[in-house]
């Protein structure tokens, strides 16, 4: 006997159907045509268009068949320059190339792989960023995250890897093309749990959104989830989908080849690249937030000094300022006004407060999961913002 | 909270550094059954190809006929560009020669390279400036 799970009976036997004539009877070619294994239960929702009695089965089908993949030059290609693993089958690898875009039922697009890639990678980085960087500012700290593993950045990822689009997607198509289309509508991560907030119905009303509730409620990169607002949805689809591939192949390697094999993927090809943080930040009252600084510290107040200038007359004069408390210099800026140089001497002195790393080889929660290692040592994490 | 955050993309991956991802992604192979030029070439498909490809399993290979032309060997790169060479009257070892300069290219334009090390990090011995120290009397 055939168990049916309870939470299906309201959707087979309680829901009224508008009209009794039109019962969906489940044609057997429709589940038998594209499967990803044997052992799947074809459920209600997973089936494509389910034909009625009367019409012809629709041939056509939204992305290339997974067994289509082990003739794919061009996947095989690209499964050996990303050096994979040979626990990955390259059907996999064909799975990661189509987005929901392309293909929205989920048993064969990437949308479960990518998400599961997606919060491996924002792991790592965010343990890598906390723990490299521990004095971060929390609004530097989502900056930050979204330089290493933001859609923008591993959409470039993906084309460094050599990734090519499909001028449109469909069964005819090579495999080892990304198949995703920008048509289908701006694509919102809800299908995970993205949090969509109520008060974005009401677009001109103002809403205070501050960084606790950011935390807790958007998404990784604090940002408000909204359908409503991309502004170029075309470039937002695109990096989307691109990104998705990079993350269903870690999702992709975290299935199948474990989690050491997906942290060494996320190390060597995200978190090797180069981040300048000092661009990230935006001061508004420097002069104002170090005198905080150094008060929450226990320093002694912060004193501009003049250390050298030149051409105070001319048209283009240059004066060097530093910051002191006590005897200590905190930090030094130059520019062709007394006010500027001193704020600019603030922002560095500030920055190198903030920017404090306690060297390149730190240690990450995760390193913990090794066999062998040495005990935790808790480091050092800074109540963040002054003020 | 008076720190703001700017966006910023990363301009970009140093190739190598981290993971290495071979330029070249796909070879493309023209041939002719009929022209003299093409003796080499054929020779090279039969003889020396099969082990190339299965050393080289990151390149896609293509081969195709070009009946009444020169044979040309295309190198297609990740950052989009094509390097194509004729490899006329070429014996099958030249055309391997080729064919290594190919896959080892980086696709981008020959560039003169007169500076021992390029970098994108601030030198280690920063920049003299005349506005620090006593300066020198003359």
């Amino acid at each position: 006997m055939k168990g049916i799970r309870p939470s299906r009976w309201g959707g087979q036997l309680l829901h009224a159907r508008s009209s009794p004539a039109t019962i969906p009877r489940r044609n057997f070619l429709a589940s038998t045509v594209r499967c990803q294994s044997t052992v799947q239960e074809p459920a209600e929702d997973l089936i494509d268009q389910i034909p009625e009695e009367g019409e012809t089965l629709p041939r056509k089908l939204p992305s290339p068949l997974p067994e289509k993949a082990l003739q794919s030059a061009k996947l095989a290609a690209l499964h050996s320059r990303l050096s994979l693993s040979k626990k990955i089958p390259l059907q996999t690898l064909a799975r990661a190339l189509v987005t929901p875009s392309a293909d929205p039922n989920s048993s064969f697009n990437n949308a479960n792989l990518a998400f599961l890639g997606s919060t491996i990678i924002n792991y790592h980085v965010a343990e890598y960023i906390t723990c490299k960087w521990p004095r971060l500012p929390m609004v530097i700290h989502y900056e930050a995250l979204r330089a290493f593993s933001g859609p923008e950045s591993l959409a470039q990822i993906s084309r460094r890897w050599g990734v090519e689009a499909a001028a449109a997607p469909g069964e005819e198509v090579d495999p080892g093309l990304l198949q995703w289309t920008s048509n289908s509508g701006p694509l919102v991560g809800t299908r995970w749990g993205g949090y969509v907030r109520a008060e974005t119905d009401r677009k001109h009303s103002f809403y205070r959104r501050g960084m606790s509730s950011r935390v807790v409620l958007d998404s990784d990169f604090g940002d408000a989830v909204d359908a409503g607002s991309v502004e170029d949805a075309h470039q937002h689809n695109h990096d989307t989908s691109f990104s998705s591939f990079v993350q269903a192949v870690v999702g992709a390697i975290y299935s199948h080849s474990g989690r050491e094999a997906a942290k060494d993927f996320v190390e060597s090809h995200i978190l090797s690249r180069q981040v300048d943080l000092s661009s990230l930040f935006e001061f508004q009252l420097p002069t104002r937030e170090l005198a905080m600084l150094c008060a929450r510290e226990g320093f002694e107040p912060p004193l501009a000094r003049l250390e050298s200038e030149t051409g105070r007359h001319s048209r283009t004069p240059v004066y060097v300022v530093g910051i002191y408390s006590g005897k200590e210099k905190l930090g030094e800026g130059n520019a062709p006004s007394l006010d500027y140089a001193r704020r600019k001497a603030c922002m560095n002195a500030l920055k190198s407060w903030y920017l404090y790393s306690p060297g390149n080889k730190v240690r990450v929660p995760s390193d913990m999961m090794e066999e062998g290692a040495k005990p935790w040592k808790a480091p050092h994490i800074d109540i963040g913002e002054v003020i | 909270m008076t720190v703001k955050a700017l966006r910023a993309i990363p301009s970009g991956g140093k190739n190598g550094l981290g993971a290495f991802i071979l330029q070249c992604k796909k070879l493309e192979f023209h041939y002719c059954d009929w022209a003299g030029s093409s003796k080499g070439m054929n020779g090279f498909i039969k003889s020396l190809l099969p082990r190339f490809a299965a050393a080289n399993p990151q390149i896609e290979f293509s081969i195709s006929p070009r009946p009444g032309k020169h044979p040309v060997l295309t190198g297609h790169y990740i950052n989009g560009r094509t390097k194509p060479i004729c490899v006329r009257n070429l014996s099958p070892y030249e055309i391997l020669e080729k064919l290594e300069l190919l896959r080892d290219a980086s696709g981008e334009k020959l560039k003169r390279t007169n500076k021992a090390v390029t970098s994108t990090k601030p030198s280690v011995r920063g920049i003299w400036s005349p506005y620090h120290g006593k300066g020198m009397i003359v």
